[in-house]
């Protein structure tokens, strides 16, 4: 029964979609349509949108069917001529002016990235961007790309490191991870630190045996190396060549290693001590002596390369390689200014000096030596100007150095902290990834920054993409926007195909392992993209979602729950504190407290699938109350309720998942409602049934008007709100416990719960402005009884409610149909507004199909 | 027209401005709602919303030539504009003064603005200066484009003669336009390198030779290298010359300046050796040679021309001449005191090096930049006491001054390249909208509304591009867009 609820809830599988000619007509009816993006509301002319056809909002005029519609928008509402996107609402705004403008212009504070993932979701190409936002959108892209570019870099490093095709890969890779990675074990660190001991101690070497006092004379008269030092430099290239060699053994890929500058450089360091021997020996008798020793005198100075081993221990030693070598724009710069300061002062001071007597400056060459130590402001005095002239040279040769020098130092400096930040940063997140995947084994950790996780791989993964080839780039462009609503539809499907089929998840585990083996590019793609759907499911933490599957199905749930458990993230703590106002404002402290130790019971209770469906229904209240308000602030006060209501039958409907966590965070969540819903049941529900109708016969619109009281009386006369009412009217006020214990006796007493939490926010809000929409609660109250009854009273009030509504206004039925009163019923009127405002729900249905799957789960544990 | 869509809002603004002596104005702005008073509107009589106000009592023409659409049930009238920037706007109506929303970019902010018929003046100082300076940045663009499509444009109106005027200006001043004319500019540098190099070899005393009067000069090969180098550089100067486009600009740029200077010299030093002799002493005429030959350092700051970086510190030190000046004077006054003071303390001791206050300006320079050559050094206690101040002070005195220096250089060496790429995208842009115009004849309607927020140049470019014939050639250069182009659509 409660699987078949769930179903009802999502339009796609039982109701029928409107009918085109509905569609085209509503189009024709106005000149003007509305766009809800995000919760904010605009208005816009058609004609404003047909300027670009081929963009997301442009193809919304052509498409007549519902299903093509649903493809370009999440949601729509034909009476009210409204379009629902479930994207960023401040992108859209410029966005929309680009429409009416002709002018792509971003908001400041908006970041490039995202941006730009609006603009691909919306259609729109960069390239239309003004020239004013454009260099700041532009070098922010840049720099976030390359920021990930090394990401993916490092990650396919990583992903790279595999060993399997040769022998022993086990042993090798121990090896690998001993040598190559300091942070992976103790003994890898010791190691790293003998290392460092071994490169300090012969570059001491080296320097001491140039040293008169220690070097030996051998039977040419030549000075020779002292043996003691002989000794230790033999140790020293021992162990760096044994180094060496384990780790060209070790590394996955020997090419690759070979041509690592690191490496590079550790051969260098090795290579000469070799062929010195190697020279001495074999030259030994040889006539040639002299010129053999000069070529191993060169080869002595390269030793002094080992000291660039460190850089392998030191990232500060990295990241100054990789500034110099990113900005050798600027020291040609530096170098050029230097020269060019060189040049002209040299000559200057040269014409100043050279008819001086015993003068140093003999010739330009020759001054230039001045010239350098002057304008480094390093100042030997071995020459220096004697005349006045070439004082005064002087005097502006040195200012000219210090500001030709410092000028373009900031600029590398700059990359260099750049780098080394985003070393550190980098660092940093490797040692937060650990931590997290430690945390995850816990399985102690609620998915936090889940959101940073998801967009950080998708960028990973589309740039990565992009590396493999152009035609996959592509594909994966369009997965990039992975709200679209083909997609939600699809991750739909899976899920709840996942939900029953386990035993398929588990046949499916093995073959990831098998893919691996292969290395075409593609399969490396394949790859990455599971290893960062892994380090999804790593800060995943539903435990009865995130089973440790691998399989694609496996992976589409982890993507549905990623996008939409972060969303009630941020508005929670809004809720909360509209909560505690509420609290304050209707009832005492000790009430909060005490309905906030009484949260564990309702879990308990909602284990009852009917609480589920209640709670949709409740969701579904706000969102259409706050629908024909009309008004932007409106909406944003509404959809943070929303939202959290959204959670927290999420949550019900989990109900193991909710009371096993042991995470703050879900715990809060439920407080949150039900701080809610306690504050507004305190009031008298038969209050709030009272006073509606009144503004709104006082409002004068005539039709609704009548509608509404007729309804009223009409839900005022059912059995069901009669005990309801009276229900609420037995708790007195003050006392949330009596009331709890109601809400347990009957099990759809969360609905009224939830409806009179809507009603009563609402109804504090707005009694001296509510607008016809407020109608809703009474319906919802009616309906709710109905859903309990299901007797031949219910039939007669469902026509009632029909009757009374079809003719004037779609609005009410629109409220009707959330609870999708047709499907319990098996009702087939083909009532085509219900059908299509159902529609409002979708944004729901997104969300309930993963918690409609729990669900499922549950009963059939029961 | 009566809308649906709109029948669910309340009526009650219209039934008051009904029954109410004020005129009451509803104005729905891309979905935002806003109720005006008539009186509080016609304060500013020339905007948009007066306007409204004023042709109510008109017919419906005139209502829609000011709205998009009216709601004559409701009285409501529709703008389909921007509701954040008109939420800004309307500011003027109530205080007289508008301020930007932060976020907003100003240059959209500024088109709202004419849209709404609101005076820039009302804009806040403190808002305009951020206007302004995205204006700057917008300029700046707008020549770079007007100088690409400069290069671009060839006129088949135009003279033969011009038309090869144009090719070997386009061949001598941009080197990036073709292959031959990189070329070109390589040679230049080249013969650059070369002739500072022979300037700074020629006075090495070993290479050079002693004529019959004793007197050193040049290495004969050297000169002839010397006078091949000078024909070269004239000969560039003079092309540059007959083919650019604007005569007087050209003569006074600071670049041509520099060319003109360096070969300059060679000349005069040729006319005097051979005519000067009649004129006046040959000692004289020697003197004056040796004098010109130092103009011939000239020719390193040729090297300009060919590098953005020597450009930009050009620019960079033009900016900074306060600061440079600051710099110089904080230099001065400490060259001063510090002198006079190491002057006054090494009186006391005999063998002293500081002779006289001048002498030891020399010592205080040498030791304020660091430099220290050790040629003067104080000698006395209060003498090395004073000199460590000095040096002290200097560090402080000369990096003080230098930091917005470097500031103004960072900063424009970082928009030269914003610039570069703002420059290319403009145009990017251009053919995007041209392309379109021509495409597809229902677009024009977008176009004409992107043209005319261009004012000037860029009004007469974007024209000049869309019908200009080099403009498929331009498409087929850059292909890249247009596969983007396809991505969009």
């Amino acid at each position: 029964m409660p699987l078949g609820m769930n179903k009802h809830g999502s339009r796609s599988t039982t109701s029928l979609p409107p009918d085109p000619t509905e569609i085209v007509r509503s189009k024709a009816c106005s000149r003007r349509v509305k766009l809800n993006v995000g919760g904010l509301a605009h208005e816009v002319l058609w004609r404003t949108l047909d300027r670009l056809p081929r963009t997301r909002l442009g193809k919304l005029r052509d498409c007549n069917t519902h299903d093509s519609l649903m493809e370009i928008c999440d949601d729509y509402n034909l009476e009210e001529n409204e379009y629902f996107f479930d994207r960023h609402p401040g992108a859209f705004t410029s966005i929309l002016n680009f429409y009416r403008t002709g002018k792509l212009h971003m908001m400041e504070e908006m970041c490039a990235l995202s941006f730009s993932q609006e603009l691909d979701y919306w259609g729109v190409d960069e390239i239309y961007l003004e020239s004013c936002c454009q260099a700041r959108y532009h070098q922010k892209k840049e720099q976030m790309n390359e920021e990930l570019k090394r990401e993916a870099e490092t990650l396919r490093e990583r992903e790279g490191e595999e060993f399997d095709n040769t022998c022993c890969a086990e042993k090798r890779k121990k090896l690998w991870d001993l040598l190559e990675k300091p942070n992976s074990s103790v003994a890898a660190k010791i190691l790293a630190i003998i290392s460092i001991m071994f490169i300090v101690l012969s570059t001491i070497a080296l320097s001491l045996n140039t040293l008169p006092e220690l070097q030996g004379v051998d039977e040419f008269g030549q000075t020779t190396d002292n043996p003691q030092l002989a000794h230790v430099e033999a140790v020293c290239i021992a162990w760096f060549t044994m180094e060496y060699l384990l780790r060209f053994l070790s590394s996955p890929k020997k090419w690759k290693f070979f041509k690592g500058p690191l490496n590079a450089i550790d051969l260098l360091a090795i290579l000469p001590y070799y062929v010195t021997i190697f020279l001495t020996e074999s030259n030994k008798s040889v006539l040639q002596f002299q010129n053999v020793r000069r070529v191993v005198q060169i080869f002595r100075i390269m030793r002094i390369l080992r000291i660039l081993k460190l850089a392998r221990h030191s990232t500060g030693l990295q990241s100054l390689g990789f500034t110099l070598r990113r900005s050798y724009n600027e020291l040609g710069l530096l170098i050029l200014f230097l020269a060019m300061g060189i040049m002209i002062f040299s000559s200057l001071v040269f014409f100043a000096e050279k008819d001086e007597d015993d003068t140093k400056f003999k010739s330009i060459p020759a001054s230039f030596w001045w010239a350098t130590i002057t304008m480094t402001t390093v100042g030997y005095g071995d020459i220096y100007p004697k005349t006045l002239l070439g004082k005064i040279v002087g005097g502006l040769c040195c200012i000219a150095g210090v500001l030709v020098i410092a000028l373009p130092i900031p600029i590398i400096v700059n990359n260099f902290s750049e780098f080394y930040k985003e070393q550190k940063r980098q660092e940093k997140a490797i040692k937060r990834r650990e931590a997290l995947e430690r945390a995850k084994r816990n399985g102690s950790i609620v998915s936090m920054n889940m959101k940073d996780a998801f967009a950080r791989s998708i960028e990973l993964m589309d740039i990565v993409v992009e590396k493999n080839g152009e035609s996959i780039a592509k594909k994966d462009k369009v997965q990039d926007n992975h709200l679209s609503p083909s997609k939600w539809k699809w991750t739909k499907r899976t899920l709840s195909e996942t939900s029953s089929s386990k035993s398929f998840e588990t046949k499916e585990q093995g073959s990831p392992e098998k893919a691996r083996s292969s290395s075409s590019p593609q399969h490396l793609n394949v790859q990455q993209l599971e290893d960062m759907y892994n380090k999804m499911a790593k800060t995943q933490s539903q435990p009865n979602l995130n089973t440790k599957e691998s399989s694609q199905s496996g992976k589409q749930k982890e993507e549905l729950e990623m996008e939409t458990l972060p969303g009630p993230m941020v508005p929670l703590l809004a809720t909360r504190t509209d909560g505690i106002i509420d609290m304050r404002s209707m009832s005492s402290i000790d009430s909060f407290i005490s309905c906030a130790a009484e949260f564990p019971d309702s879990g308990r209770f909602s284990h009852s699938p009917l609480t589920a469906l209640p709670c949709k229904g409740g969701i579904n209240v706000i969102q259409e109350q706050s629908r024909p308000e009309g008004s932007s602030a409106r909406y944003v006060e509404m959809n943070p309720t929303s939202e959290s209501s959204r959670r927290s039958a999420f949550f019900i409907e989990s109900p193991k998942s909710s009371i096993k966590a042991s995470n703050p965070l879900k715990l809060r969540s439920l407080k949150v409602n039900f701080m809610e819903e306690d504050t507004s049941t305190l009031v008298p529900a038969s209050n709030v049934l009272r006073t509606y109708p009144d503004p709104l016969k006082s409002r004068g619109a005539a039709a609704a008007a009548t509608d509404t009281s007729l309804l009223s009386d009409r839900s005022l006369m059912s059995p069901e709100t009669s005990i309801y009412t009276t229900a609420s009217a037995r708790t007195p006020p003050k006392s949330p416990e009596p009331q709890a214990a109601i809400a347990f006796n009957f099990h759809d007493a969360g609905i009224h719960k939830y409806i009179d939490a809507d009603t009563d926010d609402e109804g504090q809000l707005m009694y001296d402005s509510s607008p016809p929409g407020n109608v809703s609660p009474k319906y919802s109250v009616a309906n709710s009884g109905y859903l309990k009854q299901k007797d031949h009273v219910y039939r007669t009030e469902k026509n009632h409610l029909e009757a009374a509504a079809l003719p004037t206004s779609p609005k009410l039925i629109g409220q009707n149909c959330i609870y999708s009163m047709e499907g319990i019923t098996g009702r087939t009127q083909g009532n085509q507004e219900t059908v299509r405002l159902e529609n409002h729900i979708s944004p729901e249905v997104h969300v309930l199909p993963g918690s409609g799957g729990h669900a499922n789960t549950h009963d059939q544990s029961i | 027209i009566k809308m649906a869509g709109d029948s669910r809002f309340p009526d009650v603004d219209t039934d008051g401005s009904e029954k109410s002596e004020e005129l009451e104005i509803v104005v729905n702005v891309g979905g935002v709602r806003q109720v005006f008073y008539g009186d509080n509107l016609i304060q500013y009589p020339g905007t948009r919303l007066a306007e409204l106000v004023n042709c109510l009592s008109g017919g419906y023409d005139s209502i829609f030539s000011l709205c998009d659409d009216y709601d004559p049930g409701k009285r409501e009238f529709y703008f389909d504009r921007d509701p954040d920037a008109f939420k800004c706007i309307i500011d003027v109506y109530y205080f007289g003064e508008i301020h930007m929303k932060k976020g907003i970019c100003p240059i959209c902010f500024k088109n709202e603005m004419e849209f709404w018929k609101v005076d820039l003046k009302f804009l806040d100082d403190c808002c305009k200066a951020h206007l302004s300076e995205k204006k700057e940045e917008l300029e700046e663009i707008a020549r770079r484009v007007q100088l690409i499509l400069d290069d671009l444009g060839v006129d088949a109106s135009e003279s033969r003669w011009k038309r090869c005027q144009k090719c070997i200006w386009k061949f001598l001043e941009k080197p990036e336009s073709s292959c031959p004319a990189r070329v070109i500019a390589v040679l230049s540098f080249v013969f650059i390198l070369i002739s500072s190099v022979v300037m700074c070899v020629g006075t090495i005393p070993d290479l050079q030779v002693v004529d019959a009067e004793g007197n050193r000069m040049e290495h004969p090969t050297l000169d002839s290298i010397e006078t091949a180098c000078i024909g070269w550089f004239t000969m560039e100067y003079v092309l540059r010359l007959i083919s650019s486009p604007n005569k007087l600009h050209f003569a006074l740029s600071f670049m041509n300046i520099v060319d003109v200077l360096a070969i300059l010299p060679f000349y005069v030093s040729l006319t005097l050796t051979h005519l000067g002799a009649k004129l006046m002493e040959l000692s004289n005429v020697q003197q004056a040679v040796q004098a010109l030959r130092i103009m011939r350092i000239a020719r390193i700051f040729k090297l300009a021309r060919h590098s953005s970086g020597l450009q930009t510190l050009t620019y960079a030190l033009k900016r900074s001449f306060k600061e440079l000046g600051l710099l110089l004077m904080y230099l001065a006054v400490g060259i001063f005191v510090f002198s006079a003071l190491g002057y006054t303390m090494e009186q006391s001791h005999p063998e002293t090096l500081f002779k006289s206050i001048p002498q030891s300006f020399w010592w205080a320079i040498i030791t304020m930049t660091t430099v220290g050559y050790g040629d003067i050094y104080p000698k006395t206690t209060l003498g090395k006491l004073n000199a460590a101040i000095s040096f002290l002070c200097g560090v402080i005195a000369i990096a003080l001054p230098i930091h917005p220096i470097i500031n103004n250089f960072v900063r424009y060496y970082n928009k030269q390249r914003v610039l570069e790429t703002a420059a290319k995208h403009e145009l990017e842009l251009m053919e995007l909208n041209s392309a379109e115009g021509k495409a597809t004849g229902s677009r024009s309607e977008l176009e004409d509304l992107s043209r005319e927020g261009k004012e000037g140049p860029f009004y007469s470019s974007r024209i000049k591009v869309s019908h200009s014939d080099t403009f498929i050639h331009l498409l087929s250069e850059e292909k890249h867009y247009r596969t983007r182009l396809q991505s969009c659509k």
